[in-house]
């Protein structure tokens, strides 16, 4: 009973209403985008329905478990995420050029989405036990580096340039929450500045390299690559600032958004309810973001505190990345805008994410 | 089980939230204000190019109004031709063009070309129809019509086109339309679009607002992949939807093309020269003929670079229009002006005698006349093109006075055809010889100018409305070439009346005597151009003119007949028919031809008796003349 009554007066409301309505706006707004597709698609924001509830059920179990223990089994959760990785590999089935996904009874499961909460939980594992509390040199990055590069590299064989770099972004804002040396922060540009030309050479796909030269001209080439990013500002813009209404964006009725329902259901959003519903969206989106932060900085140790800011992280890069993307302010990358995107993988990682976070909010009273 | 134990440190990263949370509120601030640049500043364009995605006009061009000469024969009319239209952002550049390519039977070279031109389409226009192919073949036509289906964004559309039967005859009066540029359309503010035809010369492009027509439009939904839609998220309202294009106005011209069939005729053997035919009493223009011409049938549809540089290039300047445009020395022709301004002066009286041996001299240069006349009066200068006399006479004149009845007469300005760019030729006067030729003036200059060489430059045109003032009695008109102007109902819009440019101060006597010795030259046997007289046919009365040209340099390799023919005169006639009581006034210009009385004055006879032939009195002085004359 006790723990009943404790888990209600420590819960976080605060947090499970942000969350709930960021679903149910994703799931209308799904609803519209996928509406004129028909046959195949038009059930798809149900199928969002049962990710999103079975990711309510995964968060509840999450929060349930003290993450205390999660912390005994970091390097379990780590491991799995790249065992699953290496399976991609061995069980994946490819979509246009890259493998990524594997099957599981009659869905398939993405590892790589997953593997940033893995990631998470490792990092936080890690610098819990790291008696270090001054500034880090950049031997002090070797462990954590090599924590983030195994998985990263895994990702960019699929290849999958998108998660790669959200794995990056995770793991440089983990980073940056305890203290970087300034002539260690020098060096990691320096690095940068070598690796980018290599990166740009050889690791890169040529469709990965025409989208950033596309972003750096969006209207060199309208047809192909550049048509995604011109169509979703004409859906986005058009919407005004009341936009169309639901189910009356011409663009994306008239399917002149590409993947509206996994790269672009932003726009679709904005076409729709204009700059009115895309700031009540971002606020949700930020609100939700400060939360984590919040919630990180009054955890009670270090494994919570980044555990938090790792999944605020997560939450904040994908959304930065995905809304960027879309309003033409970065290249067109595949990250899908959390809980607004339709996916599995993506539900269950960020729903993951979200149960660590009431997790640690609730714990926050704990000791 | 050991579970964490609390940490002092967790304090530890208190600043660094506070960073974070700053760069995660600036991120927020950062896309909103994004939100607002595309949702509220930018919102108008935004939503334009929403609307260009969901609707796809088509236009329905109006068909160009008919050309007709005064007997309403056709001159430029419009048939049929199919076009192809293609919308950018619905054919696949590979799949799609290859497949349009094995449809129209394209090579390999054309194939790429297409895809080429496609590719190169702005942005903004990628969902709209560009024109991709004119004047496509039958089997082309049925090839797309019937694989319609798999080409959205590829469409057939029947056009009219620009057709002249007359071909090149009148090429350079009724000129040519072709496609607008998209310069073009940026000068016309947008009012023409891409694909649209446009006049380039002559009337084509002096009357098209007349000719042109409005387009119509067709407004549809489309969804991204060309397919109609029935159920438009935009406003049709906000849309006009559909309207008919209106044709344009049927244009009929004072052009005789019969007439220009027969001046045609009259200048077979001559490789350049250039004629103009106008009515005294109207001023109305029946023949503006300009050898040699292109074939507008050729401009208006798709001339090669090739072609053009064979028309650009050609030593006979096909592209000039001559009776206008080109300005040349009067030549004899000019004698006229002078007589008229001597006898309006009332400096000279014309039955006085002047010694002609052969020469004039003035200080120690020795002005050459054709040959010794011995002593000549007016008329009989006139008649056998004395120069001596004229230069006599011209010393009392004086050349400000010659350039003020030259002017009177309409040359040194353009006579206001309103078709084509007309030259204003050139009246050079004394203070313009002082200033260009050094300070001293040289009676030379007067001398020059009295026989219509030295600086003084006119159009075929001007001096054909100058002659055709002496024959009406001193009324200088406007030329007129547009006669009247009628609706596509047949309905007359509007008639041009004839306009007088100015009543001329010269007394009608000196016309009258101007005008008899005008008949001396072509009936007398001395006249210089007796030999070209019609016998037993119209009477006519002319000038003969030689123009001597500027000497044209031989070029290395180059065949000596062709040095030899460009450094000769050009050949002049202008006159009057019938003499007696003039109806039109003619002046041909044989260039390269030699001695106007030789070359011209047969020309312009044949076209003399073309057109008056068989309706005016016979020519019996002239035919007795010649009798007792030929042995």
């Amino acid at each position: 009973m006790a723990l009943v009554r404790d888990a209600r007066d420590q819960f976080d409301w605060t947090l499970f209403v942000t969350v709930a309505a960021l679903s149910v706006i994703g799931v209308v707004n799904l609803y519209s985008a996928t509406s004129v597709e028909g046959g195949t698609r038009s059930d798809i924001y149900i199928q969002q329905i049962y990710w999103l509830t079975l990711g309510a059920g995964v968060a509840v179990l999450v929060a349930a478990i003290d993450y205390r223990h999660y912390e005994r089994l970091g390097w379990v959760a780590y491991g799995g995420g790249l065992v699953l990785l290496v399976l991609v590999f061995l069980l994946g089935r490819g979509i246009r050029g890259s493998t990524r996904w594997i099957s599981i009874g009659g869905s398939s499961l993405q590892p790589s989405e997953l593997m940033k909460i893995g990631l998470i939980i490792a990092l936080a594992k890690y610098l819990h036990h790291d008696p270090k509390t001054g500034g880090r040199t950049l031997k002090d990055l070797i462990v954590p580096g090599l924590i983030a590069a195994v998985p990263m590299g895994l990702v960019l064989l699929q290849p999958d340039l998108g998660t790669a770099v959200m794995l990056a972004f995770i793991f440089a804002s983990i980073m940056v929450l305890t203290q970087l040396k300034a002539r260690s922060l020098l060096a990691l540009v320096v690095l940068f500045a070598v690796s980018a030309p290599i990166t740009w050479e050889y690791l890169l796909h040529d469709y990965q390299r025409d989208r950033i030269l596309t972003f750096m001209d969006p209207h060199a080439d309208l047809l192909d690559t550049g048509w995604h990013s011109h169509q979703s500002l004409v859906a986005i813009g058009s919407g005004g600032f009341w936009g169309k209404g639901f189910m009356q964006g011409s663009q994306s009725q008239h399917r002149f958004l590409p993947d509206q329902h996994t790269d672009f259901p932003f726009s679709v959003w904005a076409e729709e309810q204009g700059l009115a519903g895309v700031l009540l969206l971002l606020s949700l989106y930020f609100f939700l973001i400060l939360w984590g932060i919040k919630i990180a900085s009054q955890a009670k140790d270090r494994f919570g505190a980044v555990v938090a800011v790792g999944v605020s992280a997560m939450i904040f890069w994908h959304t930065t990345v995905n809304i960027g993307m879309v309003t033409g302010m970065l290249p067109v990358v595949g990250v899908t805008l959390p809980l607004f995107s339709y996916g599995g993988s993506s539900v269950l990682a960020t729903m993951m994410g979200i149960g660590l976070l009431m997790n640690v909010s609730m714990r926050r009273f704990h000791y | 089980m050991a579970l964490l134990s609390p940490r002092r440190e967790v304090g530890e990263f208190k600043k660094r939230y506070k960073w974070m949370a700053l760069a995660v509120l600036a991120t927020f601030f950062l896309f909103v204000g994004r939100a607002v640049e595309l949702q509220v500043v930018e919102y108008a364009k935004w939503a334009r190019n929403a609307d260009d995605n969901v609707t796809r006009t088509l236009h329905l061009p109006a068909t160009r109004g008919v050309v007709r000469d005064t007997a309403s024969r056709v001159i430029a009319d419009n048939r049929s031709s199919y076009r192809v239209f293609i919308t950018p952002q619905m054919v696949d550049p590979q799949k799609g063009v290859r497949r349009i390519a094995e449809l129209m039977e394209l090579t390999d070279d054309e194939q790429e070309t297409l895809r080429q031109k496609i590719a190169k389409v702005p942005e903004s226009r990628r969902s709209h129809q560009i024109e991709m192919f004119s004047d496509i073949t039958r089997d082309q036509v049925a090839a797309l019509e019937t694989h319609a289906l798999e080409l959205p964004g590829v469409d057939v559309i029947a056009t009219p086109v620009r057709t002249y039967p007359y071909g090149a005859l009148g090429a350079h009066a009724v000129g040519y339309v072709n496609e607008v540029s998209a310069d073009d359309i940026k000068a016309k503010g947008n009012t023409y679009h891409a694909g649209d035809r446009i006049g380039r010369t002559g009337l084509e492009k002096a009357w098209e607002p007349y000719l042109r027509g409005t387009d119509g439009i067709h407004r549809v939904f489309v969804d991204a992949r060309g397919r109609r839609q029935d159920r438009p998220e935009v406003d049709p309202d906000a849309h006009e939807m559909h309207r008919d294009p209106v044709p344009g106005h049927d244009v009929t011209l004072s052009l005789d093309m019969e007439l220009m069939r027969a001046v045609e005729t009259a200048f077979r053997g001559q490789p350049s020269g250039s004629a103009v035919v106008v009515e005294t009493r109207t001023g109305r223009v029946r023949a503006l003929y300009s050898k040699p011409a292109y074939d507008p049938n050729e401009m208006s549809g798709r001339l090669s670079a090739d072609g053009f540089k064979a028309l650009s290039d050609n030593a006979f300047r096909p592209l000039i229009d001559k009776t206008m445009f080109e300005t040349y020395f009067p030549g004899s022709t000019f004698k006229v002006v002078t007589a008229l301004a001597a006898l309006q002066e009332g400096l000279v009286n014309p039955a006085d005698r002047i010694d002609c041996p052969g020469y004039y001299e003035i200080g120690n240069r020795r002005f050459r006349c054709s040959h010794m006349h011995g002593e000549v009066d007016m008329h009989k200068a006139i008649v056998q093109s004395c120069n001596v006399y004229f230069w006599k006479i011209a010393e009392k004149v004086g050349i400000d006075k010659i350039n003020e009845y030259a002017r009177e007469l309409g040359f040194g300005e353009p006579s206001g055809i309103g078709v084509n760019s007309e030259a204003a030729g050139f009246l050079a006067s004394r203070k313009w010889y002082e200033e260009n030729y050094g300070s001293r003036f040289l009676v030379g200059y007067t001398l020059n100018t009295a026989i219509g060489q030295g600086n003084t430059r006119v159009t075929l045109l001007q001096l054909a409305l100058a002659y055709a003032a002496l024959g009406n009695g001193g009324q200088l008109f406007v030329p007129e070439l547009v006669e009247r102007v009628s609706g596509p109902d047949g309905a007359v819009v509007q008639e041009f009346e004839p306009r007088v440019r100015r009543k001329l101060t010269i007394a009608p006597e000196h016309l009258q005597y101007v005008r008899d010795s005008l008949v001396g030259v072509v009936n007398d046997p001395s006249g210089t151009a007796f030999e070209a007289r019609i016998e037993g046919g119209v009477r006519v009365a002319g000038k003969t003119g030689t123009a001597q040209v500027s000497y044209r340099r031989p070029k290395p390799g180059e065949d000596p007949r062709k040095s030899e023919y460009f450094n000769r005169d050009h050949a002049w006639f202008a006159g009057l028919a019938p003499a007696d009581n003039p109806e039109i006034a003619f002046v041909v210009l044989v260039e390269h031809g030699g001695g106007g009385g030789k070359y011209a004055a047969p020309v312009a006879m044949q076209i003399v008796e073309q057109y008056l032939g068989g309706r005016a009195a016979p020519n019996t002085q002239g035919a007795v003349l010649s009798r007792t004359q030929e042995p």
